[in-house]
């Protein structure tokens, strides 16, 4: 696998462990618990199914969702040195297909 | 998961009965008013406790402090419900109120409102700010409405600076709560933890209900123990249990 993929998904794991932390160490736990539970995934699981970690986000906390898929792709950004926009509004996929637009010019 | 409301739904039924019917058996519902809410709030507290024990991690992990907030309000409302029962049942005060029991409950609104804004403050990103201004008018005016209404009827009454200040502090204090619950709702509501928040929301909804009734009765000199209000403050209490306990069950 490419090298930069690689990098890239660990950057998301690691940045989904710190947007998460917004929660707490206990609420944090919750959420991997609900995504291994109800979905199967771990959040290893997640750079390849990100799509999985929004639709539980969104169906424990609903719009709320919102403020922590925030705090990932801002962490994100800060881990892959790419400048994060605040936009008129908010979509974590937007973004995070964004970062590897950005991070291209490189393969995929 | 529908065996608790189905159960807290007959409780609720089974009071708002045994309230009404109180002509037949005055003095057992004296009883009853004064004994039952330190229990129900206990139980609140027991339930907020052990969804304290499952999100507890450290003080400074923000679901563990928002708990243990939670945790501490209901404990000190559970205080307040026991030193008026002990004020009732073994000094065989009438009405203790104002009364020591008026300190613990005003004390346990600080952290439960420590609690509400500091779980709402962590998803505050999700909020627009047109929704934020128009929930936080919307509160605003209502709470204008309520103290008008109050403010006429409680100061008519003339009553000594500190029970004038209860009477009007209560329902206020109520209103706190509700403006930044309602905003947990806003948050919450499409998501699993809608369900508990709307029942933190029918819970201080209810109680602001009640304070305003009860300020008024006090004020018109018609509270009595027993009264048809008390079954409102139990099913607050009841209804905050039933939120907690569906929070933990849900996250």
């Amino acid at each position: 696998m490419n090298q930069r993929v690689v990098a890239f998904e660990k950057a998301l794991v690691e940045a989904i462990d710190e947007g998460l932390l917004m929660l707490g160490e206990s609420g944090r736990e919750v959420v991997y618990f609900h995504l291994r539970h109800y979905y199967g995934f771990t959040k290893e699981d997640v750079p390849s199914n990100p799509h999985i970690l929004v639709r539980c986000l969104e169906k424990i906390f609903g719009m709320g969702a919102r403020a922590i898929e925030r705090d990932v792709i801002k962490s994100l950004y800060r881990k892959l040195k790419l400048e994060y926009v605040e936009k008129k509004s908010f979509d974590f996929m937007e973004y995070l297909n964004e970062a590897k637009a950005q991070l291209k010019g490189d393969k995929w | 998961m529908l065996k608790i409301y189905k159960l807290s739904l007959i409780t609720i039924i089974g009071l708002v009965a045994l309230y009404t019917f109180q002509g037949y058996y005055p003095e057992f519902i004296a009883l009853f008013s004064n004994a039952f809410p330190p229990l129900i709030a206990g139980a609140a507290v027991i339930v907020s406790g052990v969804s304290l024990e499952r999100y507890w991690r450290r003080i400074s992990d923000k679901f563990s402090a928002i708990w243990l907030y939670f945790t501490c309000g209901l404990f000190l409302w559970f205080v307040g419900e026991a030193v008026w029962a002990g004020y009732t049942l073994i000094m065989g005060v009438e009405l203790p109120y104002p009364s020591a029991a008026d300190v613990f409950w005003l004390a346990g609104y600080i952290p439960f409102f420590i609690a509400l804004c500091s779980y709402v403050r962590l998803f505050g990103g999700a909020l627009t700010r047109k929704t934020l201004v128009l929930s936080l008018a919307a509160t605003f005016t209502l709470t204008i409405f309520v103290a008008f209404a109050l403010f006429i009827p409680v100061l008519e009454a003339g009553d000594d600076p500190f029970t004038t200040a209860l009477n009007i502090a209560y329902p206020m204090l109520d209103l706190s709560l509700f403006s930044v619950a309602h905003l947990g709702l806003l948050v919450f509501w499409k998501g699993k933890l809608g369900k508990p928040w709307l029942l933190i929301n029918a819970a201080i909804a209810v109680n602001t209900f009640a304070d305003i009734i009860f300020s008024y009765a006090t004020v018109q000199g018609v509270y009595y123990s027993g009264h048809m209000i008390d079954v409102l403050f139990q099913i607050a209490y009841l209804l905050f249990m039933v939120a907690f306990y569906v929070h933990a069950k849900e996250f």
